[in-house]
């Protein structure tokens, strides 16, 4: 009872850099989403001791072990857009199934080769 | 009758997504991946219900709602391994580079050879990056922001089903460049799936993810003026 009670509240503390994240974003106009600055600041957080690792360990394991579950309900959202979809069907496939094996290959290989 | 359908949509979000877990673990494939699996089965579910998209929309801002807090939490992970990323800074910054406009350039490039438009063009652009950014960044360049959306998607649930087989095949085995690549080409479902190959995976792939959306947000541009 306790340890969910502490993930919980970890979970409000990133709820809360997201939240001012997103507000810092938006009044400086960068090109950068709210959720990505977030991750930068609690990680400078982190890196400046400022925040224990200990404090935010947890909830942060249970969260990422977890993140492919948001994506679903997002992608549920294709269904939507059906018409211009099946419009362009095998041009889509072919487009974006040719740049994902490009793209993989190009990172991939060049971090591994590099590295 | 609106609850009803809102906890339906729930519980099935929910039960997709322990089963794919389950699927997965026993018949590990691109099929079986969580984002494509859990989507297949419930787009199913929803049209033999005859549940619109709009019906489930409620749902969705329930169920994501914690998605950007899983984001900023990504922190944590990088924060653990940020000895490796530092030694890596360079081949990670090429990687991720060259991934990125070369996904951009292949994708406008077979677009058009089937001679489309100039919006489907300018939309698919942006296919790899988050949807907040790819929405902006793709009316910089007159796409239309609904169908640019729709390929972020489809990058996301394609890139994060086939993107581990891919690098399989190519023999792309260091945690480092998969985590790399499937942050980089597959944003957010990218991450997604790298974080259940492993935490650095998903660290990196978060860091990726942030970077490729404003590198991309620079060469877009640069690029449409070329072609």
């Amino acid at each position: 009872m306790k340890n969910a009670i502490f993930i919980v509240l970890q979970i409000f503390f990133f709820w809360v850099i997201n939240e001012i994240s997103y507000k810092i974003v938006g009044f400086l106009q960068i090109p950068i989403p709210g959720n990505v600055l977030g991750m930068i600041i609690l990680f400078i957080l982190l890196v400046t001791r400022v925040i224990p690792i200990k404090y935010v360990d947890s909830g942060s394991s249970l969260l990422i072990k977890h993140l492919a579950f948001f994506f679903i309900p997002i992608a549920v959202g294709l269904m939507a857009l059906g018409s211009v979809i099946f419009d362009n069907f095998v041009a889509f496939i072919f487009a974006i199934l040719g740049s994902l094996i490009v793209g993989f290959i190009a990172t991939g290989y060049t971090a591994q080769k590099l590295s | 009758m609106k609850l009803a359908i809102l906890l339906f949509c729930i519980l099935i979000t929910l039960s997709a997504y322990l089963t794919s877990g389950i699927v997965g673990k026993k018949y590990p494939s691109p099929f079986t991946t969580p984002v494509f699996f859990s989507t297949t089965v419930i787009i199913t579910i929803l049209l033999l219900a005859d549940i619109s998209y709009k019906q489930y929309e409620p749902a969705k801002e329930i169920m994501t709602f914690l998605l950007g807090p899983a984001t900023v939490a990504l922190a944590v992970p990088l924060y653990k391994n940020r000895k490796i990323l530092l030694k890596n800074l360079i081949s990670a910054s090429f990687g991720l580079i060259i991934g990125t406009v070369s996904t951009i350039v292949s994708a406008i490039f077979i677009l058009q050879l089937f001679g489309v438009g100039q919006v489907l063009l300018a939309s698919i652009s942006v296919k790899s990056i988050t949807v907040p950014i790819a929405v902006e960044v793709t009316m910089g360049i007159q796409g239309d922001p609904a169908l640019a959306a729709a390929f972020v998607v489809m990058t996301g649930v394609s890139g994060s089903m086939l993107g581990p087989w891919i690098m399989d095949r190519c023999k792309i085995n260091s945690p480092l460049a998969r985590g790399l690549a499937l942050g980089t080409i597959s944003h957010g479902q990218g991450t997604a799936q790298a974080a259940t190959e492993g935490e650095l995976q998903g660290a990196i792939a978060g860091v990726a993810m942030g970077i490729a959306a404003i590198v991309t947000s620079f060469i877009i541009p640069i690029i449409f003026k070329v072609i």
